[in-house]
């Protein structure tokens, strides 16, 4: 690997104990920062009996409280300090030049400040990703997305420019003037959800446009989904497009913390300006070696209007044992995002991840990319339907693809499941996030 | 790799940058054109110090 091939190499072939040093460091000065101009985390770890002196070691990082998204949410809104942030918010408020909030996916969103400086480390840790990625200022990338209040593809917007890329805003086009604008002026990489460019690529075929050989799009950057670490996902989006797919990672209290480089041999962690460490789910111990899956807990080292120190973000990662022949020392994550720890749910007293699920129905080439998710209860059973869609040239091959789902399914997950066919298209499509899991059984208090 | 560069004289520039930048809004009368310029150089020049002055201190340059 050459150094033309690092956006940083400093920081990416920084060995993993000096790496372990950085970390440290940049860890005592942000819990220090927040302890001094935040309410939130003064009270916090003063609650904890903890003062930023007391972190001396890598070990006493477990010692700081960690916080999650309900606790932001408590402390913003109507009525509370600094409003809308709350007393979370470190700087005065004239000093805040950004607004996002989270999508809600889980609850009330939780709106996040950052200031310009906060913005530019955004970027910068999207420049990483982007370069890794191949992006070079020869790229013309196009953003087929509703640039709004959320978080999604800003930073690679602004990234794009800062690599020196030419940036196309693909904002309030609909889907087919965003393909005739990609192919008119021959976009070469661009960046979506997964959910998104596979449905680009059906609309593109149906506007009688084959995107492999029509379009110019060679780097494809995705994220907001799984679908990116998910191999059957992945080879769907690269067939479609006849262009390299590669996963990002991140989100609107973090940042864009991992990403893959053109190895595609899993998410790297950008080590130098965030710190993740594993938990596992049940006992809280922590996973510092690979083998294990278990519970992300991350610390943002340089954002300063509104940190985000330990946060438990509950998704599901583990460490990769091997290194990256990128030569890069920041190490990789085993198959990206396995899941959401408040995901993975019980049917049927199996645990169910609903990755395990996409897995299964994108390799299954008869069937469209959409499929739903739906778990009931039939009395005091759990019952779970799996609805798909045949392709228009596979629809007189439904009992062996229903014999294939029963099979893989019940391998990859452990349950039998009701496979319902619908007809191609009547399933619900999505520009952004899709929700394709769920859960109607009645919620037990 | 880090071996490869100087990061020495590259921390030096840097700092020298903040130094400028600090210096230009201290004599800025208050023109907001230069001190909001100047906020934006010094969001950049932060962005050098994580990526280089930051590092150098752990590879004792």
């Amino acid at each position: 690997m050459n150094k033309g091939e690092y956006w940083n190499p400093v920081l990416e072939t920084l060995p993993q104990e000096k790496l372990r040093q950085l970390q440290l460091k940049k860890f005592q000065e942000i819990v220090t920062w927040a302890y001094d101009h935040s309410k939130f985390y003064h009270q916090l770890y003063a609650d904890a009996g903890l003062e930023p002196g007391d972190i001396k070691t890598f070990d006493d990082i477990r010692k700081v409280p960690k916080m999650e998204k309900s606790m932001m949410r408590d402390v913003q809104g109507p009525g509370k300090d600094n409003f809308p942030y709350g007393d979370i918010l470190c700087v005065p408020l004239e000093q805040v030049t950004d607004y996002r909030q989270t999508s809600g996916t889980t609850g009330q969103p939780v709106y996040q400040a950052d200031t310009w400086q906060d913005w530019e480390y955004g970027t910068e840790a999207y420049c990483y990703a982007l370069y890794a990625q191949g992006y070079r200022a020869s790229d013309r990338i196009f953003l087929p997305f509703g640039y709004n209040i959320f978080i999604a593809f800003w930073a690679y917007h602004y990234a794009g420019e800062k690599l020196g890329c030419e940036v196309i805003p693909g904002g309030v086009l609909n889907t087919e003037a965003r393909i005739l604008k990609m192919q008119e002026l021959r976009a070469t990489a661009m960046g979506a959800t997964p959910t998104y460019v596979l449905g680009m690529a059906e609309t593109a075929r149906k506007m009688g446009l084959n995107p492999p050989t029509d379009l110019c799009i060679r780097k494809i950057t995705v994220a907001g989904e799984p679908g990116g670490s998910i191999p059957a996902t992945r080879k769907r989006m690269e067939d479609a497009w006849g262009a390299k797919v590669y996963d990002q990672v991140g989100s609107t209290e973090i940042g864009h913390w991992g990403w893959e480089c053109r190895q595609q041999a899993g998410l790297h962690v950008n080590e130098a300006l965030y710190l993740i460490e594993i938990e596992d789910v049940n006992t809280g111990e922590c996973i510092d070696r690979p083998g294990k899956r278990g519970k992300m807990v991350v610390t943002t080292f340089n954002r300063l209007a509104q940190p985000c120190i330990r946060f438990d973000v509950k998704d599901l990662i583990e460490w990769n044992p091997e290194p990256c022949a990128c030569g890069r020392t920041f190490r990789l994550l085993l198959g990206g995002i396995k899941g959401r720890a408040d995901d993975i749910t019980k049917v049927k007293g199996v645990l169910l991840s609903p990755t395990a699920i996409e897995e299964v129905v994108r390799d299954i080439p008869q069937l469209s990319n959409e499929y739903l998710v739906v778990v009931t209860k039939k009395g005091d059973i759990d019952d779970i339907t799996l609805k798909v869609e045949l392709l228009p040239k596979f629809q007189k091959d439904e009992a062996s693809v229903r014999s294939v789902l029963t099979d893989q399914l019940r391998v990859k997950t452990n349950l039998g499941y009701n496979i319902e066919f619908h007809p191609y298209e009547s399933l619900p499509r999505s520009q952004a996030k899709s929700r394709r899991f769920q859960d109607q059984r009645p919620k037990l208090h | 790799m880090a071996q490869k560069y100087d990061i020495k004289a590259m921390t030096e520039k840097i700092r020298a940058l903040r130094r400028d930048a600090e210096a230009l809004k201290a004599v800025s009368g208050g023109i907001p054109t230069v001190d909001r310029n100047a906020d934006r150089i010094l969001a950049d020049v932060r962005m050098l110090e994580i990526n280089i002055s930051d590092a150098a201190e752990i590879l004792g340059k």
